[in-house]
């Protein structure tokens, strides 16, 4: 073979440390993107080995090969369509038989394949023993014992994957359902054989059997006879067993994986309850939970905000020391005005609000998916979520929007469906962050009072609540409750979190900076030309007839979207030397507050945004929201003017 | 005794056979039915097959989730799809 370029997907369960082989295996040499056209996370590396170079693709973590998600029909068209030159397996061997239902479905797109037996440790200490051996006779597939989290056995496991291509990649066995569920498959097989359809023919025939939509969807524009006697077969099948035709195939499929897994594998239980078995019930309990849950949700808000404004501070005053030299190397003309309070601020802004908030939240979003806890606090956290249309998941990423709503969008990935991201990330624009918090103490907890404060953020919360509710019945596809794997507790795998941390911030960084930096430039740009004034003119027909705000508060809510914090800092700058108090009226400053709260996420989220669901969405949740904002302005105006 | 109880129904620690996850014997065009047909696929994905033994361990307050273990693994599973989940149980 001359070929010495190959790729590798590396394909399993969620949790089963499939991101810790990948890790291990391609070291610095990383990238993550998405997939093309697609929300799902691609996350693809590189490494040299023998003369070779070997392209790994971490494919997400699934159960299945249905449609349920993206994630599984990106995985199989991947596997089928672009047929990597080898499949890794990777397989808990402490849930093993949960695993083995996902071996066979990979199986069944014969694909080259090896499987990684990983989390040996924890299995032993489970008193799980299995015959590695017997398995490779049964697949005929290598097995290698792997534990990931040490790197025993990934020196093993790439030298049989270089190896077994090398040797041209043997097919895998198939694995047999029960007779009368296999003749039929097999019949089916030949009839599909005709159609020149690019996946396997017995894996369509069973996927036809399964009623998988897109499947018999394409299969129907090929030859919709095929359809006929897939009813035909899949009936006979219904009549046999009593239930729904993919019933009977998850179901024999199941047992085979049981099966197997009886085979090969001795239990041999420990006497005491490992430790993670108690922190799980304490951390699950009903009254015990939540204070739990509390306390440790506080320290990660703490941490995460002391954290982020003291770099924050430290970043900002180090940079703005550089101004001076800019306008030595620019001069303070137009050029320098811009270089300094277009490109370098919206840098400053860029890096000052985003990284040190960001960075210590990417290190704690996995750190706490990693250990486990995050799907147990999911778990006491769903009844809650569930009143504003969205699930227990949706806590974390909502709750850290009220520190800042950038890596509360970010966080919105932890959600299965597109849809299930979106509407949360929908309800964590709509969260008051920290400085909307600034805005509404500084102005309306300032000069008005306290109450009207507190309002003000209830009614945010009301509005949340409402929005989420109608957003959950109006957004197309279908709601999906809560189903989800609590693995046990252990300790994550510290460089792994810390390099998903680094090239999660890295893509966040090429993504949102140019777009920060655009929408600084336009607005310095703006005010350089002198087209401040007139732009708030043209807008003042909002501002001051429907809002009933000083023409040049609108000027205010244009830099807001920089940085909303910026909006209190220009209404300052802007009505100097007066006094806020006596530039405007207690109604007006409630109005702007309520129209500053809502009426636009920041320029940094609305990068998240545009990274996690393209400029479509982006743009339209923006322009939703600013007019929602004006909308609900203008009425309390009125209504406050009575 | 043989009760057949949803799943939501068992009291904690309790086990039970599932005879059927709430999905019809769907009719292949019908929306309502493909709806139902992912519904019960995705359960059955995650090894809730008829025949399988669930045991529900714990379960969150305000009607929250139920932690069941089925086939070795725990899972946490809303209510709502607890509901639509028949088990047989001894009583």
């Amino acid at each position: 073979m001359t070929k010495n370029r190959f790729t590798i997907a590396l394909a399993g369960n969620a949790n089963v440390g499939k991101s810790v082989i990948f890790n291990q295996l391609t070291g610095l040499h990383q990238h993550i993107g998405n997939w093309p056209g697609k929300t799902v996370e691609k996350a693809e590396g590189t490494l040299h080995f023998k003369g070779y170079s070997v392209d790994i693709i971490d494919l997400p973590g699934i159960y299945s090969l249905s449609t349920f998600s993206l994630e599984e029909l990106i995985s199989r068209e991947y596997i089928a369509v672009e047929k990597p030159d080898l499949v890794i397996n990777v397989v808990d061997a402490s849930l093993f038989e949960r695993n083995l239902f996902f071996t066979l479905q990979l199986l069944e797109l014969e694909t080259p394949m090896i499987m990684a037996l990983n989390q040996m440790d924890v299995a032993k200490r489970k008193g799980i023993k299995i015959d590695h051996e017997e398995l490779e006779k049964r697949f005929g597939i290598l097995v290698i014992p792997t534990v990931a989290v040490s790197g025993s056995g990934i020196y093993e496991l790439l030298e049989k994957a270089i190896e077994v291509i090398e040797k041209g990649g043997k097919r895998p066995f198939q694995v047999k359902y029960g007779e009368e569920v296999e003749e039929r498959i097999e019949a089916l097989s030949e009839i599909v054989k005709k159609a020149h359809y690019p996946y396997p023919a017995r894996w369509t025939a069973i996927k036809l059997l399964e009623k998988d939509e897109q499947v018999e969807r394409e299969i129907h524009r090929i030859n919709p006879e095929i359809l006929s006697a897939t009813e035909k077969f899949a009936r006979e099948i219904e009549d046999i067993h009593g239930y729904a035709c993919s019933s009977v195939i998850t179901s024999e499929r199941y047992d085979v994986s049981r099966r197997i897994a009886r085979e090969v594998r001795e239990i041999t239980p420990p006497i005491k309850p490992p430790m993670s078995e108690r922190i799980h019930a304490l951390t699950t309990h009903k009254i015990c939970g939540y204070p739990i849950m509390a306390v440790s949700m506080l320290s990660i808000f703490y941490l995460i905000f002391t954290f982020g404004d003291f770099t924050s501070g430290l970043l900002g005053d180090t940079l703005f020391r550089l101004k001076p030299v800019f306008e030595d190397v620019f001069g303070t003309g137009v050029v320098g005005k811009l270089a300094w309070g277009g490109i370098m601020e919206g840098i400053i802004g860029g890096v000052t609000v985003a990284l040190p908030y960001i960075l210590p939240f990417y290190f704690i979003l996995y750190f706490l998916e990693d250990s486990g806890y995050l799907s147990r606090i999911a778990f006491l956290m769903d009844s809650i979520m569930h009143k504003i249309g969205l699930h227990g998941k949706a806590f974390i990423p909502v709750m850290l929007g009220f520190g800042c709503n950038v890596p509360g969008c970010l966080g919105c990935r932890i959600m299965e469906t597109t849809r299930e991201r979106l509407l949360a990330a929908f309800v964590v624009t709509l969260v008051p962050c920290s400085a909307t918090t600034v805005i509404i103490l500084g102005l309306v907890g300032a000069f008005v009072s306290i109450q009207w404060a507190l309002a003000l953020y209830l009614i945010n919360l009301l509005i949340i609540f409402l929005l989420g509710r109608l957003a959950f019945k109006a957004l197309p596809g279908e709601p999906t409750a809560l189903i989800m794997e609590m693995h046990d507790y252990r300790a994550p795998h510290l460089k792994t979190v810390l390099k998903q941390t680094w090239f999660r911030l890295v893509e966040f960084i090429t993504m949102a900076f140019p777009l920060i930096i655009v929408g600084s430039l336009v607005i310095k740009t703006i005010e350089i030309l002198n087209l401040l004034e007139p732009l708030a003119d043209i807008i003042s027909p909002v501002t001051v007839t429907w809002l009933g705000l000083p023409a040049i508060a609108g000027i205010a809510l244009i830099f807001g979207v920089l940085r909303k914090e910026l909006t209190l800092i220009m209404l300052a700058t802007l009505f100097e030397p007066t006094n806020l108090a006596h530039a405007m009226t207690p109604v007006q400053m409630i109005v702007f507050t309520l129209v500053a709260m809502l009426y636009i996420p920041c320029v940094a989220t609305i990068a998240a945004l545009v990274k996690e669901f393209g400029w479509k969405k982006a743009l339209f949740i923006a322009v939703f929201e600013i007019l929602l904002a004006l909308l609900l302005g203008g009425i309390a105006f009125r209504l406050l003017s009575i | 005794m043989i009760l057949e109880l949803r799943l939501s129904n068992l009291r904690n620690g309790e086990s039970g056979i599932i005879t059927s996850v709430g999905v019809g014997r769907g009719r292949w065009q019908h929306r309502r039915a493909r709806q139902g047909w992912r519904f019960g696929k995705r359960l059955e994905d995650m090894g809730l097959t008829p025949g399988t033994e669930v045991t529900v361990v714990n379960s969150a307050p305000l009607n929250g989730p139920l932690e069941i273990r089925v086939r070795g693994s725990r899972l946490a599973i809303g209510r709502g799809m607890a509901e639509r989940i028949f088990v047989e149980v001894k009583r």
